[in-house]
């Protein structure tokens, strides 16, 4: 059993409320690193080297001497845009794909969904690989190709829920009232799919933080000196044993983003 | 075979919901008694604290709801107080209950006999082949036929009267003291209701059972209990034999439910022969008539203008998508060769039971459908150019609950339909809403709302009104009050009367209720697997059927309510 909050006559999941806790913990770090951060995260300085945490660099500095908790609030930023744009570019796209295969089904839809089934059963990352390899790295290219890697998983959901939600009579009642199928998809039947579309928005945003993580860390994302978390654990690691404040920072920061937006999403719907 | 021995009695037991700090009392101070071998009839309205009434009887309550005072005494055992492990040992085998929705109360995974045969597997101790054979009696005492093949099957393969029967062996399998019936015929045809109710009288009198049957309708109550409670608000506002309860009510409330019972099969009908005169008359008006239009003349043309919807020849298909690309596809046929025509004005009633194609012909009707042979000739009178509304058929659907969007406001629902079809302006479009909803008796603040704040009445209210705004000539209500209370059905029919005359609006109703069709219908077509086995005036199919089908349905509504008027 899931524990309940009460809070002002609302009852709430536990869950629900620690993941809004701890998310909007690391959204603070992240909207107060876009205007203020303790040092310039590129400054280097070669006297401060590897330097333990202590008072003047919390979190200690990285092998440039650079002070890390001022990257990590920038860095963690730039996961940040990333992810969103990622989520935004395949649940866009996703929700079309979904909407129109699902309403119209027939042959429309079996192409489609095979094509989606074929994208699926390739690893994401190995095809990100591939679009890079194409492509040549930089922000812009993971944030395209990973958008479209994330359309199928999106167009298999909205599909399912239209498949559903296409028989029920005021679907037909508005195709009685003359309206379009335009109309009927995104005006009638898409806010309803809003208990399934939110949760995958937010579960999307954390593949999306690890999958923007990953390929930074094969250096095929963001590259240097711009910092994002990924980036930054693949420097760490050469410095793992010597230093290991250098990784346990981002690390920590991709753990709680991903666990906030995890929690909010489970507790979510069932209240 | 009544003895008196009380083998239940429920003791000023006060149950309610706890809600930020408030206690919403739902059953208030109840006591009752049922005796050994007796079947008593709880009835009231949906939200009267019936099924409540029976949760606490057998302890399911939902954790939200608390007992608040009382005593439940079953064999002298107060069943509030008792251990868990205790009542779970009670449960199933002295006291055990049936539901309304047997879909959803069999696991949808397990086998009907897998199911069955736990009951008893829970409950006593035999060898494994015993266990079956058990199973395959109790399925076999209930009716089933073929209880072997049965036993194998999935709660799907099964149809809903089928699966009801089951429900029932299952509750009877521990031969218990007390079953707890709630619903049990509601999702039913009439022919099956009656054949269910019949089972469980069958069972009562067999095993000596007492059974508590909760229902809304109080036909089911009336036909088979020997005393009936009346319940509204969580309180009994009466309690009687059945038979003193329905004959001489005392209590307002029972009067309105009583009357709100559609007139032919209700107690006090004395009518008959009334109707049979009038029918008579009406006989000889129309020979008068026939008569008359032998010669050729302008009122016959009329007459066929008169026509607002001309079937001909109708038949409509249902096509099972091919599963696989290039799958083949199946196609069943599930209307045949149906001609019938419906005047402007009138209120065509179409009865059947369900799987006999009556809402594929509403659809096919309004255009839903599109897998149709013959012709369909929608004649709204309308003068091309005067008629600033189109005046496509618009339909009422059967469930409220699923035909409006329930993420939209009502207010954004109704204006749907002026956006989409007219060339209103915002400010006109408004007005044109606030007038509908008041017209369907609700009012402008309702209009903020959403669907799930508002009550299922209410909701067929907003349904009828959404149907309307576009000036329709010709609406088809399909089912449209099988979901509601009976007082809140007598409401929507009126509703529906009083529209009907205001804007001269033709209905084709459809429902499997014969009562509300005998009450809102001029004529009747009843409609069997797909084909119309017979098409008369309302009042004669109901008193001088001539095909069998419509005999048989008449009988089963008549079994329900034993004790009115004979034909």
């Amino acid at each position: 059993m899931k524990k309940m909050v009460k809070i002002k006559g609302k009852t709430y999941h536990l869950n629900y409320i620690l993941g809004l806790v701890i998310t909007s913990l690391v959204l603070l770090i992240v909207i107060i690193g876009f205007f203020y951060t303790p040092y310039d995260p590129n400054t280097m300085n070669a006297a401060l080297k590897n330097s333990p945490p202590s008072l003047m660099h919390p979190l200690g500095t990285d092998n440039f001497g650079r002070d890390i908790l001022s990257r990590v609030m920038v860095g963690a930023g730039t996961t940040y845009v990333i992810a969103v744009s990622i989520v935004l570019i395949g649940a866009f796209f996703g929700t079309v794909v979904g909407a129109l295969t699902g309403y119209f089904g027939g042959w429309l839809d079996e192409v489609i969904m095979r094509f989606n089934d074929v994208l699926t059963a390739i690893p994401s990352i190995l095809l990100a690989l591939v679009f890079v390899s194409i492509f040549g790295t930089g922000t812009y290219n993971i944030i395209f190709a990973l958008g479209i890697l994330f359309v199928p998983s999106y167009a298999r959901v909205i599909r399912s829920e239209f498949i559903v939600l296409r028989e029920r009579d005021f679907v037909n009642n508005a195709k009685l009232m003359g309206a379009g199928s335009l109309r009927i998809m995104f005006i009638h039947i898409l806010p309803n799919t809003r208990n399934v579309l939110i949760p995958a928005l937010l579960i999307g945003f954390n593949n999306a933080v690890l999958a923007e993580a990953g390929l930074s860390y094969l250096g095929l994302g963001v590259q240097p000196p711009q910092a994002s978390l990924g980036r930054m654990l693949s420097e760490a690691q050469s410095y793992l044993l010597d230093s290991p404040w250098y990784a346990l920072a981002p690390g920590l920061m991709i753990i709680l983003t991903v666990l906030g937006f995890s929690l909010i999403s489970g507790g979510m719907g069932n209240d | 075979m009544t003895n008196y021995e009380t083998l239940l009695s429920v003791e000023n037991l006060s149950v309610g919901v706890s809600d930020k700090r408030k206690i919403n009392t739902v059953i208030d101070n109840i006591s009752f008694e049922v005796k050994k071998g007796e079947i008593i009839g709880i009835v009231g309205e949906s939200g009267s604290g019936k099924t409540m009434t029976a949760l606490s009887v057998i302890g399911l309550l939902p954790p939200s709801v608390k007992i608040l005072s009382g005593k439940v005494n079953f064999h002298g055992k107060n069943l509030l107080t008792i251990e868990d492990k205790e009542f779970r040992r009670l449960r199933g085998s002295e006291i055990s209950m049936v539901f309304q929705d047997s879909m959803t109360s069999f696991n949808p995974l397990l086998t009907i006999g897998a199911q069955v045969e736990e009951m008893l597997r829970l409950h006593s101790k035999y060898e494994k082949e015993e266990y079956k054979a058990l199973t395959i009696e109790a399925l076999a005492e209930v009716g089933l036929s073929k209880p072997q093949e049965i036993y194998q099957k999935y709660p799907h393969q099964l149809s809903g009267g089928m699966r009801q029967r089951a429900m029932i062996a299952m509750a009877m399998i521990t031969r218990p003291k007390l079953v707890i019936a709630d619903e049990p015929t509601t999702a039913l045809d009439v022919t099956t209701q009656s054949k269910i109710l019949g089972l469980l009288k069958k069972m009562n009198e067999k095993h000596g059972t007492s059974i508590i049957l909760i229902s809304h309708d109080l036909r089911v109550i009336q036909s088979i209990c020997d005393r009936a409670i009346v319940m509204k608000d969580g309180k009994i506002v009466e309690a009687g034999p059945t038979q003193e309860l329905f004959s001489d009510p005392e209590n307002e409330y029972t009067k309105k439910l009583l009357a709100a019972i559609p007139v032919p099969f209700s107690k006090n009908s004395i009518m008959s022969k009334d109707i049979q005169n009038e029918i008579f008359i009406r006989n000889l008006e129309r020979n008068e008539n026939t008569l008359k239009k032998d010669i050729p003349d302008p009122a016959e043309q009329k007459n066929r203008q008169d026509d607002i919807l001309m079937i001909k020849n109708l038949n409509v298909f249902y096509s099972e998508n091919g599963k696989r690309l290039l799958g083949k596809r199946s196609r069943k046929q599930v209307i045949h060769n149906m001609t019938f025509s419906v005047k402007q004005g009138e209120t065509l009633g179409i009865v059947g039971e369900s799987g006999s194609g009556k809402s594929t012909l509403a659809k096919a009707i309004v255009g839903l459908n599109k897998e149709i042979e013959g012709i369909i000739n929608i004649n709204d009178g309308a003068t091309e150019g005067l008629v600033s509304f189109l005046s496509k058929p618009q339909m009422v659907f059967q469930d409220p609950y699923g035909s409006l969007n329930p993420t939209k406001k009502i207010g954004w629902i109704l204006e749907e339909p002026l956006k989409l079809q007219t060339k209103l302006k915002k400010k006109e479009r408004l007005a044109k809403v606030n007038e509908i909803i008041r017209e369907v008796g609700l009012s402008t603040e309702h209009l903020k709302r959403y669907p799930s704040q508002l009550s299922g009445g209410q909701r067929q209210r907003v349904a009828i009104a959404a149907a309307l705004i576009v000036n329709p000539k010709l609406v088809i209500l399909d089912e449209p009050v099988s979901s509601l209370d009976v007082t809140i059905q007598a409401q929507i029919l009126r509703l529906l009367k009083d529209l009907q005359k205001k804007y001269n609006l033709t209905y084709v109703f459809i429902s499997h209720d014969l009562n509300v069709i005998f009450q809102i219908c001029d004529r009747v077509c009843v409609v069997y697997q797909g084909e119309i086995v017979e098409m008369k005036e309302a009042k004669e199919l109901f008193f001088c059927p001539d095909h069998e089908y419509t005999k048989e349905l008449l009988k089963s509504a008549m079994l329900i309510s034993k004790n009115c008027c004979h034909i």
